[in-house]
C-alpha cells in the first residue's frame, strides 16, 4: 500500500508541475472524448498504427476507438469553429491515452502530457514552443537533459526530385535515423544519382551534435536553396533559445525523422538520463488541419506521465504525499482535538486525527505530532517536545515551513 | 564523466570484440573467458563491461542499462530495436541462409515448414517472395528438424558450413550477411555525445587498420 500510494504521490506531483508549467506559458487546458470514431483515425493515414488501437462496437454497430492520440481530435474540434486561424489558441491536455502495443509488457493506458499551439509557423514561436519543453524539465529537476532538434524539410528536400521507389525511401529513411553509415554508403552506392546527392545522404547522420557547428556544416554540405533556407530558420530558432537562456540543452539532429507523419516542419525529442526512450516528443504540424478542410497551423509536443515518473524514480523527488500535522488525542480530548484541526485546514494544512488507541494504525509520514491527552497537551516538531495549553500557542505552525 | 556501460554477447563474439577493444585502446585485463564474472571494469576506469545472452544484448540497450552493445547482425534483424546501429566491426562474420536438402524445391510444396531461431527474419523473408510458410521456433541444433521430418528446410546462421555438411544438408538460398555491430542508446547518444563519439572513432580506427 505504501509503495503505491507513494507511486501515485509521484504521479500527482509530475502532473502538478507540468500543469503549472503550461498554463505560465498561458495555455488553457482542455478536454477530449475518451470515445471517437474510427473513420477519424483512418482519414489521418498512419498518424497512428491501427492494430494498435483499442476498438470498440457501439450499440448501433459503429466502431469506435477508445482515445488514441489527442492532437487529431484537438485540430478536428478547432475545424468546426473556424476554418482559418483569426486568432492563436493555446491549449493542453493532461489525459489518458490507449494503445495497445505488441510489446506486451508495454502499457495499454497510459497518462500522455501535452500542448497545442495553434499559430502561424515562425522561429519566434518554434522556439517558444521548445523553451516551454525545456522549462517543463527543468522544473522536474532533471540533472541532465537534452533537446534534439530537425527539420522535416532537410531529409525530404535532399531526396526531392531523386525519383526513389517507396521501398527505397524507406530503406533510406530506416538507415539514416539508426545512423548505420556502414549500410547506408553500400545503399547509395547502388543508386544511380548525383554523386553531390550521395555525398549529402552520406553525410545526415553526422550532421548531430553542437548547433553552431553543425548549422555551419549542413549549409556547406548541401547547398541547395531551401536546405539553406531551413537550416536558416532553425539557426533563428536558436538564437532564440539564447534569449530564453535554454541553448545548452540543444542539440542538432538532421537525422531526426518521426513515425508520426502529420509532423512537417520542425521536430523535436527530448532525452534525460537513465531513460533509453525519449521522453518528450514534439514538431510542428501545419498540414493536420487540411484533412479537416481547415487551415490550421500548429505546433506542439508531448510527454508520458510514467516515463517522467519512471526517469525521476533514482532522483530526489521530495515526499508530496507527507502530511503537515498529525494530532493524537485522548478521548476526552476530541472536542479540542477537532477545533483545532479546522483551525489548522483553515490554514491550508493537510491533518490527521487519531485516537490514541489507534496510533499505530496511521504510520503516516508527517512533519509534525500535536498529542491532546488529559494530562497534557505537546507539540512534537523536528525532534523538540513542547508542551502547549491553549491552541492560540499554535498559531505559529500557520507561517512556518510552509 | 560518467562511466560507459558496454552490453557484449558471452562467447566467442566477446572474446574477438575486446581484443579489438584492446588493440584500440580500451583495455580490459581483468576479463577471461572462463570467469563466472559478469560485469568487468576497463584499465581506466571509465567503461564497464556487462556480459549477457547474445539476444539480450538489443534490450539492454534499447531500454538504456547499457549505453552501447556489441552484437551480431542476425539478432538485429530479428530484434529490430530502436537503437542506432554505427559501425561494422568486420568480426564474427557469418550469414543467415536457407538450408536444406540438396535440391530441395520450396516452390513445390504449398505451405512450407521451416525451422529457425529467427522466426521474424524467416517470415519475411519467405513473405516477400510470396511463399506461405508454417515457422516452428526453436532455440538450438536447428539442422535436426529437417533430419527427423519436422521440417521441409531451416532457416538459420551460417559460418563455415561444417554443421550442415556432416548432417548432409546444403545452402538453398541466402537470406542476409552478417557481422559484429556496435549499437548505441539513442538517449546516451544524446547525454554523452562526446564520450561515445570518441569511443565509436578509437575503434572505428582500429577496425579499419585491421582490414
Amino acid at each position: 500500500m505504501n509503495m503505491y500510494s507513494t507511486q501515485n504521490a509521484k504521479v500527482e506531483r509530475v502532473i502538478d508541475v507540468v500543469s503549472k508549467r503550461f498554463s505560465t506559458y498561458g495555455y488553457t487546458r482542455i478536454k477530449t472524448a475518451a470515445f471517437e470514431k474510427y473513420d477519424l483515425y483512418s482519414t489521418v493515414t498512419s498518424s497512428v498504427n491501427r492494430k494498435e488501437m483499442v476498438k470498440v462496437i457501439d450499440t448501433t454497430g459503429d466502431v469506435l476507438v477508445l482515445r488514441p492520440d489527442v492532437t487529431i481530435p484537438i485540430t478536428q474540434e478547432l475545424s468546426h469553429v473556424c476554418n482559418h486561424l483569426t486568432s492563436e489558441y493555446r491549449f493542453y491536455y493532461i489525459q489518458e491515452v490507449f494503445r495497445q502495443s505488441f510489446e506486451k509488457s508495454e502499457k495499454t493506458e497510459r497518462t500522455q502530457a501535452g500542448i497545442e499551439y495553434f499559430c502561424e509557423s515562425s522561429p519566434e514561436a518554434d522556439a517558444e514552443t521548445i523553451a516551454l519543453a525545456i522549462q517543463m524539465m527543468k522544473d522536474l529537476n532533471f540533472k541532465e537533459m537534452k533537446i534534439e532538434i530537425g527539420h522535416t524539410a532537410f531529409f525530404n528536400e535532399i531526396v526531392n526530385g531523386l525519383h526513389l521507389q517507396e521501398e527505397q525511401l524507406e530503406r533510406l529513411k530506416t538507415l539514416v535515423v539508426s545512423k548505420n553509415i556502414g549500410e547506408l554508403n553500400l545503399f547509395i552506392q547502388q543508386l544511380l544519382i548525383d554523386p553531390k546527392r550521395k555525398l549529402a545522404i552520406e553525410q545526415l547522420p553526422f550532421l548531430y551534435g553542437k548547433p553552431e557547428e553543425v548549422l555551419e556544416r549542413a549549409k556547406e554540405i548541401v547547398p541547395l536553396p531551401n536546405v539553406i533556407k531551413t537550416v536558416c530558420y532553425i539557426e533563428e530558432i536558436y538564437r532564440i533559445l539564447k534569449l530564453y537562456g535554454l541553448d545548452e540543452y540543444v542539440v542538432i539532429d538532421f537525422g531526426l525523422m518521426n513515425h508520426m507523419d502529420y509532423y512537417s516542419g520542425v521536430l523535436f525529442q527530448g532525452y534525460v538520463e537513465r531513460l533509453g526512450k525519449p521522453v518528450l516528443m514534439g514538431g510542428r504540424y501545419d498540414e493536420l488541419g487540411k484533412k479537416f478542410e481547415a487551415e490550421l497551423p500548429a505546433i506542439g509536443f508531448a510527454c508520458e506521465i510514467e516515463s517522467l515518473v519512471k526517469a525521476l524514480q533514482n532522483s530526489a523527488v521530495d515526499n508530496a504525499n507527507q502530511i503537515d500535522l498529525k494530532i493524537i488525542y485522548e478521548e476526552s480530548e476530541l472536542g479540542s482535538a477537532i477545533q483545532l484541526a479546522a483551525k489548522l485546514r483553515a490554514l491550508d494544512l493537510r491533518v490527521v486525527i487519531a485516537s490514541k488507541t489507534k496510533e499505530s494504525m496511521n504510520s503516516i509520514d508527517e512533519r509534525c505530532i500535536i498529542r491532546m491527552y488529559e494530562q497534557e497537551h505537546i507539540v512534537e516538531f523536528q525532534g523538540n517536545e513542547q508542551p502547549f495549553t491553549s491552541i492560540e500557542q499554535l498559531d505559529w505552525l500557520g507561517g512556518n515551513d510552509k | 564523466m560518467s562511466k560507459l556501460t558496454v552490453a557484449m554477447a558471452k562467447g566467442r563474439t566477446a572474446t574477438m570484440a575486446i581484443d579489438l577493444l584492446a588493440g584500440a585502446g580500451i583495455e580490459f585485463s581483468s576479463y577471461s573467458e572462463a570467469s563466472r564474472k559478469l560485469v568487468f571494469m576497463d584499465d581506466t576506469g571509465t567503461v564497464k563491461l556487462v556480459v549477457v545472452k547474445s539476444v539480450d544484448v538489443p534490450t539492454y540497450v534499447e531500454n538504456g542499462a547499457a549505453d552501447i552493445g556489441v552484437i551480431g547482425k542476425d539478432v538485429l534483424l530479428e530484434e529490430q530495436k530502436d537503437v542506432y546501429e554505427m559501425l561494422d566491426l568486420g568480426i564474427s562474420k557469418c550469414k543467415l541462409a536457407v538450408a536444406g536438402f540438396p535440391n530441395h524445391k520450396f516452390m513445390d510444396s504449398s505451405r512450407l515448414t521451416v525451422a529457425s531461431k529467427y522466426p521474424k527474419v524467416t517470415k519475411a523473408h519467405f513473405d516477400a517472395k510470396g511463399i506461405r510458410t508454417d515457422i516452428i521456433t526453436l532455440n538450438g541444433s536447428i539442422e535436426l528438424a529437417p533430419l527427423i521430418g519436422m521440417s521441409d528446410v531451416i532457416v538459420d546462421i551460417v559460418e563455415s558450413g561444417k554443421t550442415l555438411k556432416e548432417n548432409g544438408l546444403v545452402i538453398l538460398e541466402d537470406i542476409a550477411d552478417s557481422s559484429a555491430r556496435i549499437i548505441v542508446n539513442k538517449a546516451s547518444f544524446a547525454i554523452k555525445t562526446k564520450q561515445i563519439q570518441a569511443f565509436i572513432a578509437k575503434v572505428k580506427k582500429r577496425v579499419e587498420v585491421r582490414s
